[in-house]
């Protein structure tokens, strides 16, 4: 239903993967979210598995040695690239009890090169105020690609805090980045109404591209936290739902944005259906457009029987 | 698809091409060379985090991390 936000997300997922700029990568654009998604995972799995078998026999030199060896050894002689493979052929207890001893800020740089397909593991077993730690440096650093890798690593329990320890912003663009939907759909869904409320309003009076994110985000929640969060935004002005619109029409949103009304109730469907800028032409056939380009006129017609005439 | 091309892309992304076929061949060629830039790049990295590993190593364990680690 939506493809262009999430294209664009992935398209940012490759490019870090391949260590060079969206702009390189903008040529992958005709695989669809989909197909960027699973080039990705190859492109990971074809670097991330070079080199592996020596990352691999230092795993096994680090069995060998007391644990407060291997943490001198790391933080004097690995910079946090290499011990990031290393720990990705360690055991994840090995690898979380050697993390659990490492400096914030080291783990933070070693979480951008960890494997993402051993992360998982390794995430679940640090302790808990130690992820925090780390997400709020990596926060702080703007990573968010790296930190909706590490939401789908996350236990519910550390869902729970993160969720609650991140602000609203930073939670909208991590969750635009997020791998999975439902795990995101775990981690936004036991936040409170009056923080979901908050969420949703930081998302469509913020800047464009924090909009943009949010609209991202909701379309990948499950159909029941989507309408929701729908209904919360449903109550704002129509200074700001238009906005909104707007915001959808420029960003290749159209079919995020659909798929959150839709998630609506009549009533806050209606209102949205007689908002005054979809009496402007222009806007009305840009919509229009958009929608039939994604197969989504039906979607519109449907709205357009809540009109009032 | 160039046959060079489609071996390259075979040694990175494995035997099946299917999901990249939708790519003109501009684009197929544009991949592979990103590949090899970013293979290049992370041989580059690991081997400087390695000779810096080495480095920072006592002296007697010098030579048996480095074959470890390829160096």
């Amino acid at each position: 239903m939506a493809d262009k936000l999430a294209a664009r997300a992935e398209l940012v997922k490759l490019a870090r993967a391949l260590g060079t700029t969206q702009d390189e990568v903008e040529f992958t654009t005709p695989l669809g979210a989909d197909g960027i998604r699973e080039l990705r995972e190859r492109v990971v799995g074809a670097l991330y598995d070079e080199h592996r078998a020596a990352f691999r026999r230092v795993a096994v030199i680090t069995r060998t040695l007391p644990m407060s060896v291997n943490v001198r050894i790391t933080l004097r002689a690995f910079p946090p690239l290499l011990a990031a493979r290393i720990a990705g052929e360690m055991a994840p207890e090995r690898a979380a009890e050697l993390a659990n001893r490492l400096p914030v800020e080291y783990l933070a740089e070693g979480c951008v090169h960890l494997d993402p397909r051993r992360a998982a593991p390794l995430i679940s077993r640090l302790d808990p105020d130690r992820v925090l730690a780390v997400v709020a440096e990596l926060v702080d650093r703007g990573d968010f690609v790296t930190l909706g890798r590490m939401l789908d690593a996350a236990s519910s329990e550390l869902l729970a805090h993160l969720a609650a320890a991140i602000s609203d912003e930073a939670l909208l663009r991590i969750g635009s980045y997020a791998e999975s939907g439902p795990q995101l759909t775990r981690a936004i869904g036991v936040l409170t109404p009056e923080r979901l409320r908050g969420i949703v309003h930081t998302a469509i009076t913020g800047p464009t591209d924090l909009c943009a994110a949010g609209l991202s985000m909701i379309v990948r929640l499950d159909d029941a936290l989507r309408g929701r969060l729908a209904e919360y935004a449903a109550s704002a002005s129509d200074e700001v739902l238009t906005a909104v619109l707007h915001t959808a029409l420029e960003e290749g949103a159209v079919g995020e944005l659909l798929s959150a009304v839709t998630a609506m109730g009549e009533q806050s469907r209606r209102r949205v259906a007689n908002l005054p800028a979809l009496n402007d032409e222009p806007t009305r056939s840009r919509l229009e457009a958009a929608a039939a380009n994604l197969g989504l006129l039906p979607c519109l017609t449907a709205l357009a029987t809540l009109r009032d005439c | 698809m160039r046959s060079d091309v489609r071996d390259k892309l075979q040694a990175f992304l494995g035997d099946d091409l299917t999901l990249v076929e939708a790519l003109p061949d501009e684009g197929l060629t544009r991949l592979c060379t990103a590949l090899e830039t970013a293979w290049r790049g992370q041989a580059r990295a690991l081997a400087a985090a390695s000779d810096e590993a080495v480095q920072q190593m006592p002296a007697p364990l010098r030579g048996t991390i480095g074959k470890i680690l390829g160096r």
